[in-house]
């Protein structure tokens, strides 16, 4: 869901950071029970700490909300009068959760493939097999590794991420810095990552993980705009990303200090570019009055605009 | 008031109960459209089988234009074999699945593209287990034909869907192609299949089952009763196997139904998949 969207339907006290676990509509006749989502969607989010997803302190907070609804709804299961089974139905997306997790920690070996998943349900304790039930398998490791990594932005930026004393573009620089820095133990197989979710079957989902993401850092920022500097503004962000996240797969200086200057450059350039359409504006219509008037008298126009632009970058 | 309200549901269910039964209850008691005695349909089982063992295939191939082939590379791809995998065919008799599995799991591809992991040194093992010797056998043969026959992978076991001589929790897959509409209870084929599945394991099963489209239905069923037994007896020389399938076939419960028995016995995630149009349909889940 849209932050900003969000915010405007339903309120100021709905942004809770579980926003982004509402549950995805599954195509299967086994339903889930609200009830051990609702009490996920409860759960405050305990005070996480800035430790990379490789990590294993990134479990416990995923496990809590997790072991929360699972035994609440097991607590269910012996009420449940018409069958015998006493196991919840949701237990198909903890498991497939759990096992992704797992694969995690497989993938700088492995890269983003079955053999990683393989090895990451071994180490549950589940059967490979399950493997074969993920639908469209890489992506699905991917596209769950996209959505782990917003939520830690989400959580990192909740727990206090001090934006205060930051200009808009400084602000912008950090937190796109921020999540592209989870990225880095997995930098040795991420071109691999981005070539799936560069497959036509795969483009919807990421398209949309991509989109919330510069979502949630425009409203992070700040920005509560819904007109149509919305779509601008996050197609640019979108750009800026991705670009630097491109320049940071080729980048080899220590702690990435190019990929951070590039990213700085880029973000300064997006704050420009809006000056910048003005200006080009102002000149467009310089040059249209021209056409009407003599050589000289376009000369004037463009010296005039050259002078209101002053010393700035050239275009 | 009360009492009467509390008795009126619970009788309901009782009837819900005997209803359902009632339902399975006709399956284990039909043999195709004909009435028969539950011990019995076994041998009459049997006997179909050992009468067709031997054109099988052939007949596959005819009643269904080649195009079972690709029912089956859909069910084995669905399944998504790996190395040291421990499979289960149930009613496998000829071996169609098990080959499919095998190749999957042993092709030059794969085994390029598959990274060296040391914890999955244990050999992949295919267990094709059928009721009837005959079919069995000729399953042997195919093997040996394609070179297999001392192979350590495949393994060739005689037994019932509805008692397997498997451990609890053993295998990683199991797979039940064109079989289960043989068996006289579903309910313990199935509750078989849950025992000897590993936690995360998968249950797939390959039947055919139930058309709804308006024309193509009735298309269908001239194919099925006028074309299919006249084909039985021309090609395998027993008209009666093939009105039996025929037959046998839309005794079958729907698929909604055999989803629903298929989580009744423990499974999650179940799902299914009709391929032209309901002819077959693929049924998959999971054990957790």
């Amino acid at each position: 869901m849209y932050r900003t969207a969000a915010k405007r339907f339903l309120g100021v006290g709905f942004t809770t950071s579980r926003l982004l676990r509402l549950p995805k509509p599954r195509p299967n006749p086994t339903i889930i029970t609200p009830y051990s989502h609702a009490s996920a969607l409860c759960t405050s989010s305990i005070g996480h700490t800035e430790s990379p997803i490789g990590n294993q302190s990134v479990n416990p907070n995923q496990s809590d909300p997790t072991a929360a609804s699972s035994s609440t709804a097991r607590e269910e299961g012996p009420r449940r009068d018409e069958s015998s089974r006493k196991k919840p139905r949701a237990e198909f997306e903890e498991e497939q959760a759990r096992v992704l997790a797992a694969s995690l920690r497989h993938v700088p070996r492995l890269g983003w493939t079955e053999e990683a998943m393989i090895a990451g349900s071994r180490e549950v304790g589940v059967s490979p097999s399950i493997v074969g039930s993920f639908s469209r398998k890489e992506a699905a490791l991917v596209e769950y590794f996209m959505d782990e990594c917003l939520q830690l932005l989400i959580d990192r930026v909740d727990s206090g991420l001090d934006l205060q004393n930051l200009i808009p573009s400084e602000r912008v620089s950090k937190l796109v810095r921020i999540r592209l820095e989870m990225q880095i133990p997995y930098m040795s197989k991420w071109p691999q990552a981005l070539s799936i979710q560069a497959h036509p079957v795969n483009v919807p989902t990421s398209f949309k993980q991509r989109a919330m993401l510069v979502d949630e850092i425009w409203h992070t920022v700040g920005d509560g705009a819904s007109d149509l500097d919305w779509y601008v503004k996050r197609t640019v962000l979108g750009g800026v990303y991705s670009t630097t996240e491109i320049y940071m797969l080729t980048d080899d200086s220590p702690e990435y200090r190019d990929t951070w200057a590039f990213l700085d450059d880029r973000v300064k350039d997006a704050f420009d570019l809006k000056k910048s359409i003005q200006e080009a504006k102002y000149f467009a219509q310089d040059i249209g009055a021209g056409v009407g008037k003599s050589f000289q008298g376009l000369m004037n126009g463009v010296m005039q605009t050259m002078s209101r632009r002053g010393g700035s970058s050239a275009f | 008031m009360a009492l009467r309200s509390i008795s009126r549901r619970f009788g309901s269910r009782i009837l819900n109960y005997r209803s359902s039964v009632a339902s399975l209850h006709s399956h284990a008691t039909s043999f195709g459209f004909q009435q028969v005695k539950e011990e019995e349909k076994s041998k009459l089982v049997g006997n179909v089988f050992t009468n067709v063992a031997s054109s099988y295939d052939i007949m596959n191939d005819v009643m269904s234009g080649g195009l079972h082939r690709l029912w089956k590379e859909r069910l084995v791809g669905k399944l998504s074999p790996f190395a040291g995998m421990k499979h289960l065919d149930v009613a496998g008799g000829t071996g169609d699945v098990a080959f499919r599995i095998f190749d999957a799991v042993n092709s030059v591809k794969r085994r390029a593209l598959r990274k060296v992991d040391e914890d999955s040194l244990e050999e992949t093992q295919i267990y094709v287990c059928d009721i009837n010797p005959n079919m069995l056998n000729v399953g042997k043969q195919r093997a040996a034909e394609r070179g297999l026959r001392d192979n350590k992978s495949l393994v060739w076991v005689e037994g019932d869907a509805e008692a397997l001589s498997f451990d609890d929790n053993s295998m990683d897959g199991y797979t039940i192609a064109f079989g289960i509409r043989n068996v006289t209870h579903i309910e313990k084929a199935l509750a078989e299949a849950y025992r000897v599945l590993k936690r995360g394991g998968r249950f797939l099963c390959l039947e055919l089952s139930h058309v709804d489209i308006p024309v193509f239905k009735d298309v269908y069923d001239l194919y099925s009763f006028k074309v299919i037994p006249n084909l039985g007896e021309l090609i395998a020389g027993d008209r009666e196997s093939y009105q039996y399938l025929v037959e046998s076939v839309r005794r079958f419960p729907p698929q909604e139904k055999f989803a629903t028995m298929i989580a009744d016995a423990g499974f999650e995630k179940v799902e299914y998949e009709n391929l032209v149009g309901g002819v077959v349909a693929i049924h998959s889940a999971i054990k957790l």
